[in-house]
């Protein structure tokens, strides 16, 4: 292995190591909570700079496991970046019990590092180790604040439900490693196109339950509101973004390169799938009245729009992914930040008749929640706008008109939901006082500023998606070409 | 008849006997109610007391670590046996491995987990204030 291979390594080896570093800092440290969190945005910063000096390095493989391409470290520098404003909101979320809080920042950066382990694995082995470490923090993060019941309820939830996943996914690779003899995701995609044995197809299926578990698709979405709910702010941000994201990308790595995604019977499953996500989601969502669950909902809609360009595949359709995951994270990411931030260590703010009147007190957090908002619910100028534009191409592309009908009547049900709670925070506030906080606490400085960040990336990747657009394009060329080359 | 065949007339033998012994033991069988009778366990003596009482949970943590510090023992036992055919990649993977492990031993012994017993807990405590 040159230089240059471990150079491509460096972003895993850094947030590894960091994450050790993090743990010394939790055990020695007299400030523990602020020290944990230095050191933490540190590693992520260092590896998020790293990815430059290894993107001239890609495409390479690391070992049997690793596939370290433009893909990967894009979707690595999307984790980090997530991982870097969950930390921003979490910080005053958290402060409140510091002296045992500092722990959150160690088990986030391991979970980031499970995503990028995720998205860059090239054998079954790598994808299961990844999907574990990722898992396996989030049971503690989901059950982090220890002192509310329904926190730990769903922490063993999801503690059960993962597993279950799991073993529906061990069982799936079991079964193509059975018909195939290699545990490389190549090698089983190629066995799974044309005409694939039996064998190969049930283990194929049975890896899809597990892959849509994770993604909260319907119908294995059943967890999601319950988790969303329950769960800190932050930690739900995170499931949100860079724990689902990973996942979509490592589904279209491994189904790109044979593209059965396109065709077969996996393309009926994943089509009925979208389909079905779209609508529970987007129907769900109607009639609630707690933001996070309503959040939740349409994640789960959000997940069935990304399958739609999924299902498209070749070149557009991963792109599509790509981008319409970049739309995803910002604008979720500005949408937990602002519940984080209007948190106090008493109250979830998650009703949403706890935002009436936001815009009188805070008048650019109201503002920065509703570009949030119109971009889940894909307005012009934003950037959930241009994602839905660009799945809507590799939708239309690839000829799939009953999908894409799908998609348009969905974004309309959607707008009704998300300008329901927009029209909440321009209202006068209830005289009731809204029963949990009055006089509403200012924003934290960190929380500001990640809302404020994002809102200004959705509206600048909603006014000017161009750069960033033939980016991607270019990076999704790059899995197609890599795909051929090993194929 | 072939192997499923034979396991299907298995199974219907087996749920056939099951059930004639259950119909002929409700039929056959004496009834009794004593106070004892509904009682769960019946062995001759009654529960007394709550089971539900609280006890401490040290030993459920010490039990923990000493799985997931086995677990790490088994890789470094899968490492010795193909130790020579791994070379030097392999020994830098093991090191980095038990370095790691080491680090989180160091981290649970700074935060007082292996301090046995409430007396312990106090002066952990009092020394660092969490």
């Amino acid at each position: 292995m040159s230089a240059s291979g471990y150079l491509g390594l460096l972003p895993l080896a850094i947030l590894a190591g960091s994450a050790i570093l993090v743990l010394f800092g939790l055990a020695f440290a007299r400030q523990r909570y602020e020290t944990a969190f230095a050191l933490s945005m540190a590693g992520l910063v260092a590896a998020l700079a790293s990815l430059f000096f290894a993107w001239t390095g890609a495409p390479q493989r690391f070992t049997a496991l690793l596939v370290l391409d433009h893909f990967a470290y894009l979707s690595m520098a999307l984790s980090i970046g997530a991982t870097i404003v969950v930390e921003f909101m979490s910080f005053a979320y958290f402060r409140a019990r510091r002296e045992e809080n500092g722990e959150f920042y160690f088990l986030l950066q391991l979970a980031c590092l499970g995503c990028a382990v995720l998205a860059s694995s090239s054998s079954f082995a790598s994808f299961f180790l990844g999907l574990e470490l990722l898992s396996t923090p989030l049971f503690t993060l989901i059950g982090y604040r220890r002192e509310r019941e329904a926190g730990l309820r769903s922490a063993f939830m999801y503690l059960i439900l993962a597993g279950v996943s799991s073993a529906f996914l061990l069982f799936g690779m079991a079964l193509v490693y059975l018909e195939t003899g290699s545990l490389d995701i190549t090698t089983a995609a190629r066995a799974a196109s044309g005409s694939a044995s039996f064998t190969v197809l049930a283990g194929l299926a049975l890896m899809t339950v597990g892959i849509g578990f994770k993604l909260a698709v319907a119908p294995f979405h059943v967890w999601t509101p319950d988790i969303y709910d329950a769960a800190p702010a932050p930690a739900t941000a995170f499931i949100a973004t860079a724990s689902k994201g990973a996942m979509a990308i490592l589904l279209v790595r491994f189904f790109a390169p044979a593209g059965i995604a396109g065709a077969g019977p996996f393309a009926w499953i994943f089509a009925a799938i979208a389909g079905i996500s779209m609508f529970t989601g987007n129907i769900l969502a109607l009639r609630e009245g707690n933001l996070k669950r309503l959040l939740a909902y349409s994640s789960i809609a959000h997940l069935g729009y990304i399958l739609v360009a999924f299902v498209a595949s070749g070149n557009q359709g991963s792109a599509a992914v790509s981008f319409y995951l970049v739309a995803y994270f910002v604008s979720n990411l500005a949408a937990f930040a602002a519940v984080a931030g209007l948190s106090t260590n008493e109250a979830e703010a998650d009703s949403i008749e706890h935002y009436r009147g936001l815009a009188k007190g805070h008048p650019w957090a109201a503002a920065a929640l509703t570009a949030s908002l119109l971009s889940l619910a894909g307005l012009p100028l934003t950037a959930g706008f241009m994602g839905k534009f660009v799945i809507f191409e590799a939708g239309a592309g690839a000829f799939l008109w009953v999908l894409v009908v799908i998609l348009a009547v969905n974004s309309t049900i959607s707008i009704f939901y998300y300008l329901r709670v927009v029209s909440a925070l321009y209202r006068p506030a209830s005289e009731a006082g809204t029963g949990s906080m009055s006089p509403r606490p200012a924003m934290p400085a960190l929380a500001a500023i990640a809302l404020a960040a994002m809102a200004i990336a959705i509206i600048v990747i909603g006014a000017m998606p161009g750069s960033l657009m033939a980016f991607i394009r270019e990076v999704a060329r790059d899995i197609a070409s890599n795909a051929a080359a090993a194929l | 008849m072939n192997g499923l065949g034979s396991l299907a007339l298995y199974l219907v033998v087996v749920v056939a006997i099951v059930g004639f012994i259950m119909v002929l033991t409700h039929l056959l069988g004496e009834r009794h109610s004593q106070r004892g009778t509904a009682v769960p366990y019946e062995s001759g003596i009654f529960p007394t007391g709550s089971a539900r009482i609280r006890f401490p949970s040290d030993f459920y943590l010490v039990a923990m670590f000493f799985v997931v510090f086995d677990v790490a023992a088994v890789y470094l036992f899968a490492w010795a046996v193909a130790a020579r055919e791994l070379g030097w990649a392999g020994y830098a993977a093991i090191l980095v491995f038990s370095l790691e492990t080491i680090a989180g031993l160091a981290y649970l012994w700074k935060m007082g987990a292996f301090d046995w017993g409430a007396r312990r807990k106090r002066e952990h405590l009092e020394r660092h204030g969490y």
